[in-house]
């Protein structure tokens, strides 16, 4: 079985690198370790979305029993989105799921992330707070995942009045990524959120 | 899920994590029970006599009449691991094992398998994935071509070698894979027709999204249809149920066909029959 695997992730290695999306810098994918069982994956936030200019690191394990079972995929960087854990990084994606065919590949599913970050599904959300806050005040949501996706992802777009809260909290003697979470998840209402720090 | 984050209202939103470990806990625990039934049976078994079914249904008297109808049909009967793909493979093995005595049928058949390929492309499959199971498919099918028709010295080892396949989950899981892209390109070719068969508001693209192109999602009528549609071969699939009369009723797919692979329905699962 694990031979299945690993030559199946071999020829879709090479079949990715010839891709015009890895050639359009759209997705990359490298190897992690030498049995071809992990991979790191990246996609740049799509454009008209918070997440342009971002680029986002994916965690891939490929698992015994692939292509028959979906690899194991979640963020490595920290992400503000309905459908992605802004704690653990944990994917809700059906493709990853119940939904995943042995004719889908690690290119499909790097697509297929790179469109969730397009049109979220908060109807079946990963995190629930980040879910709320997409359907209930879409303009901070907006906001606040442009927000982490300049501090965590390189994008290009500083949001200054929540550095400026982030570092109050700072000066308070709270660790940076607690800041922001309370933050976030307080719809950047400072007093809330220390509020809740300090509770 | 849903449900969790109508509720929640929590910090960095553990609360659906938690129900998500929940999720993956229940994952976790439906692999483990997948794992143990398929330790304990093999991907397709060995022929048996058809009154090994009496033991399974000893105090059962309506099943009881049902396997007596069963056996003045069929005196064989093989098993398939009930791991929601044994239509797939249950059909494959049958049919594949009766081309080896009937070289006319393969040949048919070899063609249809041969254009099959550019048919996935056509539709839009990703012929990087299609060609991959493609080949492994005829590798096996082939194999059955060499012998097709010859003496029953040579039939043996082909036949061996047949189930050698069938039982490395390597082969045997490519083969129920290829089926499955076939099914739903079958599905797709002719939407408009089998989009009466489709309960609720799903398409015919969304259902073989959900339910034929997945691994262990089990088969319906729809699948059979498809299926035997799509290769042109006769299917009679026999249903043995708790339903009334001692009878076992036959159903052929596509209808009216004359079948050439012959199978049995408990719920849930089919295995092969042999006359």
């Amino acid at each position: 079985m694990a031979n299945i695997a690993s030559k199946r992730i071999k020829r879709e290695f090479k079949e990715i690198m010839k891709s015009e999306e890895v050639a359009g810098g759209a997705i990359r994918l490298q190897l992690v370790n030498d049995n071809w069982t992990e991979l790191k994956g990246e996609i740049a936030g799509p454009s008209d979305t918070p997440y342009e200019g971002g680029t986002f690191v994916l965690e891939i394990k490929v698992p015994e029993t692939y292509p028959f079972n979906p690899p194991k995929i979640r963020f490595v960087t920290k992400i503000w989105h309905p459908n992605v854990s802004s704690v653990t990084g944990a994917i809700c994606l059906d493709i990853l799921k119940d939904q995943w065919a042995a004719a889908l590949t690690l290119r499909t599913v790097l697509l297929s992330l790179q469109a969730l970050l397009s049109a979220a599904e908060p109807n079946d959300p990963q995190d629930a707070v980040v879910a709320k806050q997409f359907r209930e005040n879409p303009h901070l949501f907006n906001l606040t995942a442009r927000h982490w996706t300049n501090v965590y992802a390189g994008g290009p777009n500083a949001i200054w009045e929540f550095n400026q809260k982030v570092q109050r909290l700072l000066d308070m003697g709270i660790d940076e990524h607690q800041a922001r979470v309370a933050l976030s998840t307080y719809d950047w209402e400072l007093e809330r959120a220390t509020e809740q720090l300090f509770s | 899920m849903a449900d969790d984050a109508s509720s929640s209202s929590g910090f960095t939103g553990n609360v659906v994590d938690n129900s998500i470990n929940q999720d993956e806990l229940i994952m976790k625990q439906q692999r483990e029970i997948e794992k143990e039934i398929s330790e304990s049976i093999p991907l397709v078994g060995d022929l048996e006599q058809l009154a090994s079914l009496e033991k399974e249904y000893n105090e059962d008297p309506i099943y009881l009449l049902k396997v007596k109808d069963l056996s003045s049909k069929y005196k064989y009967v093989r098993r398939t691991r009930p791991d929601g793909n044994c239509f797939f493979r249950a059909f494959s093995y049958a049919y594949l094992e009766h081309l080896l005595t009937d070289k006319q049928e393969y040949d048919k058949f070899y063609e249809i398998a041969k254009n099959s390929k550019d048919i996935l492309v056509a539709l839009g499959f990703s012929q990087f994935t299609v060609e991959d199971f493609y080949e492994t498919f005829m590798e096996v099918v082939q194999r059955v071509g060499e012998q097709a028709g010859g003496s029953p010295d040579t039939l043996e080892a082909v036949r061996t070698d047949l189930h050698d396949k069938f039982n490395k989950q390597g082969y045997s899981d490519y083969i129920v894979v290829y089926l499955r892209l076939i099914t739903s390109g079958q599905l797709q070719t002719e939407q408009d027709f089998y989009q009466n068969f489709i309960e609720g508001p799903r398409t015919v693209t969304d259902f073989c999204r959900q339910e034929v192109e997945p691994m262990y999602k089990e088969s319906d009528h729809i699948h059979i249809i498809a299926l035997s549609n799509a290769l042109k071969v006769g299917v009679r699939v026999k249903y043995m149920d708790r339903g009334e009369g001692s009878q076992v009723i036959a159903h052929d797919f596509p209808e009216g066909s004359s079948p050439l692979v012959h199978l049995l329905y408990r719920p849930g699962h089919y295995d092969i029959l042999y006359a």
